[in-house]
This record gives structure tokens, C-alpha cells and sequence, in this order.
């Protein structure tokens, strides 16, 4: 690779629960930042500009919580802009910190945010407000039925069974013991999984991931700036975004942009950032990934999409025989994932962090050995805008 | 610093006031964003990547940006939201271009009217403890910056007035036939409806490209990026003092030492600012270097701010004149471009060749933006050049 690379040289995230009633919004943020700035062994006058994370202002009910997120990132006379891309919101906010380097404006760039899901009263009647007001919206949608109807697709079409979105609920949750940030941390089997209450079939309760509160943060640098300072760093060598249509009405045909069992535009996204990379066979040369998938349902298609298996339905089976596990051929999502943590606003900032600490070695107890190359994605809207990242040693 | 491919503008829309209710939202943004293709002489698979700027209390949505996605033509491209205001979807539309990653950027910025109460839309971005209950909305916040300015400048509300009639003389050349009669907003004292305008429907928005794009298409008048600076102030109101702008000063520090620009008095041909209130405007003639408060009765007898003075400020008539309140920072940026291009209209400055745009937004103008365009790539700053 040349000198102009981008590199992660600081990460923090909150020890992620349901409730954070000692920390006001601001507070999670800073919770997420002081760490990060420590592990970045910089102070605030290094960073040149801060990107700012945040989903749905009615999340944390303010309009623009940006603005009272300024001293919580150190970001007063500095350059400061937010993000949103709804649950991509966290990877797209890594992605504009990485153009402000990559442009050659800024050489070291603080990303911040933090969410309070827990205690936003009902996430699902925010999240119905994504869809047009005429005609979606009073369906109702939310975010779990309308990944129900996925999930029905993906059975027709792949021959999913809800035992089989168990395993994925099982997998995720035994890698989350391991985690000592992951919100649900309680090992389950499939006959509880499967138990569990009905939300939106074939999604039960377990099938879901928590509503969280907590925050996340992340300082990006220059090769150039890195090198001169004799930091440690992982690096940011594939990037790319991805829109979907945003209708539900216009999944149902027969165009690849229009079926909602696949994930067509984080395909997409997913192949950019590797011809970015140079990755030419994912499924060998990617050693973890950490794909947002906040119901056990959706891991599946993510899975087909960053190419991990040959072809699309082929993950079912590869998840059931435990290839994608801790200790398989290609752990998927070894922090426990989306699934077992949501604090929507820096979930895929989540997936960009752990990646970064499986290729530093810095993971802890769900460290994946010899982990050298790394992806993450996040899916934002109505599994509509999809981020991915590849992140090497 | 100094930008890996410098990005240019190479098309622009802009519809300060749409009046009829027979366009949806989507038709609009459609509208919009095919007009600035077509002024760019470009289709949609020309554009690699998409950032819109939109607030979602008044879109009366969550995630604003999904609905966007198939009237900009993002779906099955790169798209992007910065809902933080809409000067940001323009710089990071840069900042991308300037990577070197991407040929080309749409970008794109509404405002709606469609929401029952923007000041209480407005409202809900205030802290829910402290300043949600005063209450504040952002005429309020201007109203409070007016009043700490007469307090500290006793004679301010006369520079005022004359800002507005300044502007308003302007928006009579900008826009012989205008798109809709612009009314007088709400008084917030010491803001009388003389220095206010009613919120409008509008939107905006500005096709991007990088040097190799902009040769190999042949394009003969693109607005060069010479300097980009941005920044932001502290929330709190109580934490700031609202008599000047600090966050403008740092802003125009970045793009001026990006621009090469020493002297901004004579720098530029034509200057857009965000007159939120005229007093807005007073405070950034001071933030960006154009006048210090001294200077300014002086400049003002002498027309330096006015058609056919030295450094001509809200030519296209500002947002005193149509003020579609999110979208009126991009709308700056997109005038300057204009201007550079030369093809900014009824207003046009004969050989304009540096503009310098300001986009000022939220409460008592917390974000602060500063935008150097020049219509030569390596065009010396004219004060520079003496």
C-alpha cells in the first residue's frame, strides 16, 4: 500500500446495557470518547475535526442532539458535521471521518455518538416513522415486521427454518458471554430461543436484538501523521456505501434491486470495498467480520452478501455445521453482534470497532486467532443503505 | 492542507421559493436534482455518489435521507445525510471529490413548510431541561444575539436597517419576477417584522466533480474549491457570547489559509451570507474579516457592501428576501457558485472570479461554514495579488 492510507488509532465504547439512568445523553458520548482519545494517547488539540453519529433525533428526543453533543466530543471551534443513515449511521459516520483524511484536509479526526434505545419508550413507534406517511406507515411497519416478511422470503426462497434462526441467536450469544461490553450476555439453546414469545413470525423474542443504551468512539489519522508520531494503528483499506430502494412494495419482484430475501445494495457495497482492498475470494482471505444483523434472520443474508459462502442460502447450512462460530473456519460477529447490542445511533460503529480490535489482537476473550483481515458492515433505513469496511493489520 | 484532487462545482439548482402544493416532497427533490444535472450537462449514471442534507423534524420523518434515495437517484449508489445542516452535505460532498475516490457528487437540500409549527419543530432542539421551556426557537435565538448586539453596539440596530434595505434592493434586481411575494416573518423583539421573513418551501442543489472529470468532460466554467472552513459553536446559549461569532472566525481562517487569502476586504467579488436577521450578517462581516465593527458605518456610506461596491454582499437578495430556513446555507454556496460560473442570473457580477459564501445555521448560527470558490483552479487571491 502506498503512504496514504487511513488508520484507527484510538477506540472506545460503553459497557452496553438497557438502561443508563446515572448518564445523560452527552454523558454516554464522553463515556465513549475519554477512552478512546486515552488509547489514541493524543489530547483534544490534536484532532482537526469531529463527525458526529447519530440515527433518529426522535431516538433520544431532541431535534439535532448533535448540537448538545459539541463539548461531550471536544468540538467547540472545530470542524463538526453529523451523520445519519439510521442504523448504517455509525459505519457511514467512519466513512465521512475517513474523507475528511483521505481528502487531505484533516490529518487525525475524532467519530463520536451514543444512543439511548433503552430509554426512548418504544423504538418501533419511532422507527414506523421512517416510512412515507401516505401509503407505508400506517401498515403499520416497524423494523421487526418488516423484517419478518425478509425472513419469510429468505425461508421460500433458501429453505430457512426457525430452528435455523435460532442457531444464529445460540451462536451470538455465546460469543457475547465473552464480551464483557455486549448488553445480552446470557447464554440461551435453541429450545429456549424457540420458546420464546412470538413478536412478528417467524421472529420470537430472541430472535431480536435489545433495545441499548451506551456509546461508541473512534479517532482516525493519516498514515503520514501515524508514522511521524510512532503510532499503533490497524487500517481502513476498503470502504463503500450502498442504497436499496426505500419502498417495501418495491421488493416484491423480480429485478435483483427489488428482493427482499437478499441484500442486494450491501452485496454491492460489500464488493466495492473489496475491489478497494485487492480481496478477490472473501470466503479465504477474510479472517472475522462483524456484520450487523439486529434480528437472527438477517445474519443469514448478510453472510451471502459479503460473499462468505458460494452462494446465497448456502450460510444456513455453514452456520448450522459451526463455520462461522468462535474457533470456526470464519467467526461472524465473535462480539455477539448486533443481535446481543443496539444502541442504534453507533451500532455499525460498533461492527467497525470490534473489527479493528480483531486485527490489532486487542479482542479479549472473543479475540479470533491470527485475525489479520477484517469487514463490518451496518444497514440503515429499512434495510435500505448498507456501509461496509475492510480493515487490516 | 491541501486537497488530493481539488473538486469543483459544475452544476447548480436553485429554487429559494416554490410556491403550489401540487409537487410532493419526492417531486420536488426530483425536480431539483434533475434541474442541477441538466445545468451541468450530465445524467444520474454520471454521478458516483449522493450526500443530501435534510432535517427530519421538518420533513415530518425519521431518517429523512431514506425517502431521498430514489428522487436524487441514490438507489444502487452511495448516499449520505447530514442532517446537521445543509452546508455540510456540500462539504463533505467535497471532501469525498477531494479523495480522490469518487469523479463526481449530487448534492442535494430542502426545507419544507408543511409542518404544522416550525418553531415548535424548531422547539424540539432545544434541551428538554433548560432552554425547551423558554421557549426557543431559532427566530428566538436571533432575536436573543440581535438584543446582546444593541447591547454592546448601541448603534447596530441602525446598521441593521440598512442591511435590510440593502438586501432587499438587491432581491429587486435578483428577481424581476419573483417566484413568490416574500411576507414579513414573526417579530421577536428586537427583531420587527421589517427584519424577518416568513419560512418558504425551497430547495438546492450543486453537481461536484474532480479535475480529471471536469477536463475530460470539457467543462469551460467551473467554480474551483480554494478553501473550506467549518465549525461549530457550544449549544448552550448561556455558554456563548452571542455578540460575536468565534466559530466563523476559525471557519474563515481554514479557508482563507486553504485559499491563500490575506486580505478579505478585497478578496472577493461577490460575498453570499446567511442573513438569517440582518444583524447575522453584521456579525460575519466582522467574523470573516470584510469590515471590523469600526469600518462598518464607513463601508456602508460607501457602498461597499451594495450592488457595484468593492465586495457586494447577498446579490441574489439573502434570506431576508426567501427564506427556505434549512436549506438557505447550501443555497449561499450554490449562489457563489453561480457567480463564479457567471451565470448567476439577473445579479450577476460582470467577471466575478473569487465569491466567498457563509452558511450560518441553528440556533443563533452555532454551525459556521466559510466557502472560497474561484473560477480559476490556481487563481492568485485578488487581494494577495494587490
Amino acid at each position: 500500500m502506498s503512504g496514504d492510507r487511513v488508520g484507527i488509532i484510538g477506540i472506545g465504547q460503553s459497557n452496553f446495557r438497557s438502561r443508563r439512568d446515572d448518564a445523560s445523553y452527552p454523558d454516554l458520548v464522553r463515556e465513549a470518547v475519554v477512552p478512546a482519545m486515552l488509547d489514541a494517547k493524543l489530547d483534544f488539540d490534536a484532532i482537526d475535526a469531529v463527525v458526529y453519529s447519530l440515527s433518529p433525533d426522535a431516538m433520544v428526543g431532541i431535534g439535532n442532539a448533535e448540537r448538545l453533543g459539541v463539548d461531550a466530543v471536544g468540538g467547540r471551534n472545530k470542524r463538526f458535521l453529523r451523520i445519519n443513515t439510521g442504523g448504517a449511521t455509525g459505519i457511514s459516520s467512519v466513512t465521512a471521518a475517513y474523507y475528511h483524511i483521505a481528502s487531505g484536509v484533516c490529518d487525525v479526526v475524532l467519530t463520536a455518538g451514543a444512543d439511548k434505545v433503552g430509554e426512548c419508550g418504544d423504538s418501533q413507534t419511532v422507527l414506523n416513522k421512517i416510512w412515507d406517511p401516505t401509503y407505508e406507515r400506517a401498515l403499520p411497519l416497524g423494523t421487526i415486521n418488516m423484517l419478518a416478511m425478509s425472513a419469510v422470503r429468505y425461508m421460500q426462497r433458501y429453505g430457512m427454518t426457525e430452528e435455523d434462526m435460532a442457531y444464529v441467536t445460540v451462536k451470538n450469544r455465546r460469543q457475547a458471554a465473552l464480551n464483557p461490553r455486549a448488553h445480552l450476555r446470557k447464554v440461551v439453546t435453541i429450545d429456549e430461543v424457540m420458546e420464546s414469545r412470538v413478536i412478528s413470525w417467524p421472529i420470537k423474542l430472541m430472535d431480536c436484538c435489545p433495545q441499548s443504551s451506551g456509546g461508541a468512539a473512534m479517532v482516525l489519522a493519516s498514515e503520514q501523521f501515524i508514522r511521524d508520531n510512532k503510532l499503533d494503528a490497524v487500517w481502513i483499506t476498503g470502504v463503500a456505501c450502498r442504497a436499496e430502494t426505500y419502498w417495501m412494495g418495491d421488493r416484491m419482484g423480480n429485478n435483483p434491486t427489488a428482493e427482499h430475501a437478499d441484500a442486494y445494495a450491501l452485496g454491492r457495497s460489500f464488493e466495492q470495498s473489496y475491489r478497494m482492498a485487492g480481496i478477490t475470494d472473501p470466503a479465504k482471505q477474510v479472517h472475522v467480520a462483524e456484520l450487523y444483523a439486529p434480528f437472527s434472520n438477517t445474519e443469514y443474508h448478510a453472510i451471502d452478501a459479503a460473499r462468505l459462502v458460494g452462494k446465497f442460502g448456502e450460510s444456513v447450512k455453514r452456520v448450522r455445521d459451526g463455520e462461522f462460530e468462535l474457533g470456526g473456519v470464519l467467526p461472524v460477529n465473535p462480539s455477539g453482534g448486533t443481535l446481543c447490542t443496539n444502541a442504534i445511533a453507533v451500532t455499525a460503529m460498533a461492527r467497525v470497532a470490534e473489527t479493528a480490535l480483531q486485527v490489532w489482537g486487542r479482542a479479549g476473550a472473543h479475540q479470533v486467532d491470527g485475525a489479520r483481515v477484517g469487514i463490518a458492515s451496518g444497514n440503515g433505513g429499512d434495510h435500505q443503505i448498507f456501509g461496509t469496511m475492510v480493515l487490516e493489520a | 492542507m491541501t486537497y488530493r484532487v481539488r473538486p469543483a462545482v459544475v452544476g447548480c439548482a436553485i429554487r429559494p421559493a416554490i410556491t403550489g402544493r401540487d409537487r410532493s416532497l419526492e417531486e420536488i427533490i426530483y425536480d431539483i436534482s434533475q434541474a442541477a444535472l441538466a445545468d451541468a450537462g450530465l445524467t444520474i449514471e454520471d454521478i458516483d455518489g449522493i450526500v443530501v442534507g435534510c432535517n427530519d423534524q421538518f420533513d415530518g420523518r425519521a431518517i429523512s435521507v431514506m425517502m431521498a434515495s430514489g428522487p436524487t437517484g441514490g438507489v444502487d449508489r452511495d448516499i449520505m445525510s447530514t442532517p446537521s445542516s445543509s452546508e455540510h452535505a456540500f462539504i463533505l460532498g467535497a471532501l469525498r471529490v477531494a479523495s480522490g475516490q469518487f469523479r463526481t457528487q449530487l448534492v442535494v437540500s430542502w426545507s419544507p413548510t408543511e409542518v404544522s409549527s416550525m418553531a415548535e419543530a424548531q422547539r424540539l432542539g432545544a434541551d428538554p431541561y433548560f432552554h425547551r421551556a423558554l421557549p426557543l426557537d431559532e427566530l428566538s435565538s436571533h432575536a436573543l444575539q440581535a438584543s446582546a448586539l444593541n447591547h454592546v453596539w448601541p448603534n447596530a440596530w441602525v446598521f441593521a436597517e440598512t442591511v435590510a434595505v440593502k438586501n432587499r434592493r438587491h432581491a429587486a434586481v435578483a428577481w424581476p419576477v419573483p417566484p413568490a411575494r416574500p411576507r414579513a416573518g414573526p417579530a421577536r423583539w428586537p427583531l420587527t417584522e421589517r427584519l424577518t421573513t416568513e419560512p418558504v418551501t425551497g430547495a438546492v442543489a450543486m453537481v461536484l466533480a474532480g479535475e480529471a472529470f471536469v477536463t475530460e468532460r470539457g467543462f469551460r466554467t467551473p467554480a474551483w474549491l480554494r478553501g473550506m472552513g467549518w465549525a461549530t459553536e457550544a449549544a448552550f446559549l448561556g455558554d456563548r457570547d452571542l455578540t460575536c461569532a468565534p466559530a466563523l472566525v476559525e471557519a474563515a481562517r481554514q479557508a482563507y489559509a486553504e485559499a491563500g487569502v490575506t486580505d478579505p476586504t478585497t478578496a472577493f467579488d461577490v460575498v453570499e451570507i446567511t442573513d438569517a436577521t440582518p444583524y447575522s450578517e453584521l456579525i460575519a462581516y466582522d467574523a470573516l474579516g470584510l469590515a471590523s465593527r469600526a469600518e462598518i458605518a464607513a463601508r456602508m456610506a460607501d457602498g461597499w457592501f451594495a450592488r457595484g461596491g468593492r465586495s457586494p454582499v447577498n446579490l441574489s437578495g439573502g434570506v431576508i428576501t426567501f427564506n427556505p430556513v434549512f436549506c438557505t446555507g447550501l443555497i449561499r454556496i450554490a449562489e457563489i457558485a453561480n457567480q463564479v460560473r457567471g451565470c448567476a442570473g439577473p445579479h450577476q457580477v460582470a467577471g466575478a472570479r473569487m465569491g466567498l459564501a457563509q452558511a450560518g445555521s441553528g440556533f443563533a448560527m452555532q454551525y459556521q461554514s466559510a466557502i472560497v470558490l474561484g473560477a480559476a483552479k490556481g487563481d492568485a487571491a485578488k487581494g494577495d495579488a494587490g
